[in-house]
């Protein structure tokens, strides 16, 4: 990965599109899957996936020079779980019902593999600032397929769009959206109208 | 304040009305990966049995330490660093126990640390209250579930691969539609708990 | 220094980990009033909203809670809502998964739901959970209470007998809330429940300090 583009515009155009986390690499779906049933929720934790995932890269980088290669991993969780812990407190302090709501899927960001993954992959061996925007923009690719799912589980399984009543109240909720096996089937249907779009596009799928 | 809910239901609940990847999401990652052979799928899912089992019970022990010392805010950090050991303690006693056993599961064991489920069944043990005995069954419990989730989904995507999937549905795609159906198939075990 | 040897990896480390846990303590310290702030205001909020008492702002909720008489003590709150004087309590005990945690209000004769809610729960999502949802909750509103307490069950609603919807599907659910709200109405009619309450609602009648 060490010939890498690095330019700002292809690692964005990378990281949202042509190898997006979640429909190229299906990676690091399990935290966050879980609370895409509703939209308020499923923002909020991606907005804490973004960040870490953007300080983490960072910090890697910075660090990388001092770096003992044995302890690499553990150094590297070790940043992980810090920014996790700080996304975890604030979101204690100033937005408690979320955090009520988000419960235990706050802490599992630290193993969310893209985490793990862009550290390795892109921190390690590149600058600071260029990891920085390589984290957040993996973030970006990421919040960008939950939130499709939420808007479909949320409207369909509640009726609402973050919280307000879109739907008319003659409308039966499909109880099934708000169940897990619905964001299964969305997912799987992503990644096909994903897939599909870049096979047209005639990138190697 | 701990469940009133038995060791029994518990463990019936973990691996069926409430598993752990299919109800909670959590593993996904290698589990997508790995469901496509089934030998291995097998050798991970002992993997994470023996690990789940063990690390819930020394993270529950560490809690109360940390409750103590009134440190719970790094619990996150504290539960992975005991994965991690956990994880490391287990593949050299592997190592010197059984040779085959390490041949079998070794190259699974370092994985383990970054599977969300380990992490997750330590944090519902915290935020659910489970006492000691509790937190064992409900770690055996996951583990179990999580090992027959993957190998019912290694086989039905062994016999997938010889259906005519649509290009862009075939791999990732078609497999989060058959755990979908399996989610859906797990759901009804929930009529069954009603022993509490 | 050698980069990869043992003494230079410790004291990396050391040092790394210092640094990140100091950070984290600091931060921890930073925010553990306004957390401690957070609980208190749920907490004060749920109450009202079993008694019935709207109050969605912070400050609204505050001067709300101001007028009702509390024993924090021992969970117990009486408050003189629309004219009326109704009582509240926690309530508490364990579900399919977790414990439920909640406020019950009820009239002062103890004969009629005034309210619950529900601060805590860690039922399913989609299935138990949805004791939380507000249909669940407002049945109880107005709801005559049995001698032999309330029975929840799904389908069968039927408030004339006492009988509320519960969840489909989750009946370990419905039969923990039914257990946890028949064992706080007993709590409620215990004699010394009761002459603590009365005292509290004293307290409100001669405009005390409360």
């Amino acid at each position: 990965m060490s010939d890498v583009d690095t330019r700002p515009g292809a690692i964005l155009k990378n990281n949202l599109w042509t190898s997006n986390p979640i429909f190229m690499q299906v990676l690091g779906i399990c935290s966050a899957l879980a609370v895409t049933n509703l939209l308020t929720n499923t923002a909020i934790m991606t907005i804490g996936v973004t960040f870490v995932t953007g300080f983490s890269n960072l910090t890697v980088s910075l660090l990388k020079k001092f770096m003992p290669r044995k302890v690499r991993m553990m150094v590297q969780t070790l940043i992980i779980a810090f920014y996790v812990i700080i996304v975890d407190i604030v979101l204690k302090a100033y937005l408690p019902e979320i955090s009520r709501n988000l419960g235990p899927y706050v802490g599992l960001i630290i193993t969310n593999c893209i985490i793990m993954g862009r550290a390795e992959a892109f921190a390690q061996s590149n600058d600071p600032i260029p990891s920085l925007w390589d984290g957040v923009t993996s973030g970006l690719g990421y919040m960008g397929v939950l939130m499709v799912i939420a808007v479909f589980r949320e409207l369909l399984g509640f009726g609402t769009l973050f919280g307000f009543q879109i739907l008319p109240d003659a409308f039966v909720p499909w109880t099934i959206m708000v169940m897990p096996p619905s964001a299964f089937f969305l997912l799987g249907i992503i990644i096909w109208v994903g897939k599909a779009a870049m096979n047209r596009e005639g990138a190697p799928a | 304040m701990t469940p009133a809910i038995t060791p029994f239901s518990l463990l019936f609940a973990s691996i069926f009305t409430s598993n752990i990847l299919l109800a909670n999401f959590l593993g996904m990652c290698s589990f997508i990966s790995i469901s496509k052979d089934m030998k291995s799928s097998n050798g991970l899912g002992l993997a994470v049995t023996m690990v789940l089992t063990v690390t819930t019970a020394v993270n529950w022990l560490i809690l109360q330490l940390l409750q103590t010392l009134g440190l719970v805010y790094l619990r996150y950090i504290v539960f992975i660093i005991v994965i991690a050991a956990v994880v490391q303690m287990l593949e050299m006693i592997i190592d010197r126990v059984s040779q085959t056993l390490y041949m079998n599961l070794g190259i699974f064991l370092p994985l383990i640390t970054v599977n969300c489920a380990i992490l997750g069944v330590s944090l519902f043990m915290e935020i659910r209250n489970y006492s000691f005995i509790q937190s064992v069954v409900y770690g055996l419990g996951s583990g179990l579930g999580w090992w027959l989730a993957i190998m019912a989904l290694s086989a039905i995507r062994k016999k997938v691969e010889k259906a005519p999937v649509p290009p862009g549905l075939k791999g990732a795609g078609i497999t989060m539609i058959i755990i979908g159906f399996m989610a859906m198939a797990f759901i009804g075990f929930g009529g069954m708990l009603q022993v509490q | 220094m050698n980069k990869e040897g043992t003494l230079y990896t410790v004291v990396f480390i050391f040092i790394v980990s210092f640094a990140f846990v100091f950070l984290l303590s600091m931060t921890n310290q930073a925010t553990i009033e306004r957390v401690r702030l957070n609980e208190e205001i749920a907490r004060q909020s749920a109450v009202l909203s079993a008694m019935g008492v709207e109050a969605t702002t912070v400050e609204e909720i505050r001067e709300e809670f101001a007028r009702i008489a509390s024993d924090e003590e021992e969970g117990l709150f009486a408050g003189r809502i629309d004219g009326r004087t109704v009582y509240a309590k926690e309530m508490s005990g364990s579900g399919l998964w977790g414990g439920i945690f909640g406020f019950l209000a009820v009239t002062a004769d103890i004969q009629t739901f005034v309210g619950i809610e529900i601060v805590d729960d860690n039922e399913t999502p989609g299935l138990g959970g949805r004791i939380n949802e507000p249909w669940f909750k407002e049945q109880f509103e107005s709801q005559r209470i049995p001698d032999d307490g309330i029975t929840v069950r799904a389908g069968e609603a039927d408030p004339e007998r006492g009988i509320v919807d519960g969840i489909t599907g989750a009946t370990a659910t419905s039969n923990a809330m039914q257990s946890i709200i028949n064992r706080t109405v007993e709590q409620f009619r215990s004699p010394e429940i009761r002459a603590r309450l009365e005292e509290l609602a004293a307290q409100l009648a001669s405009g005390g300090e409360v």
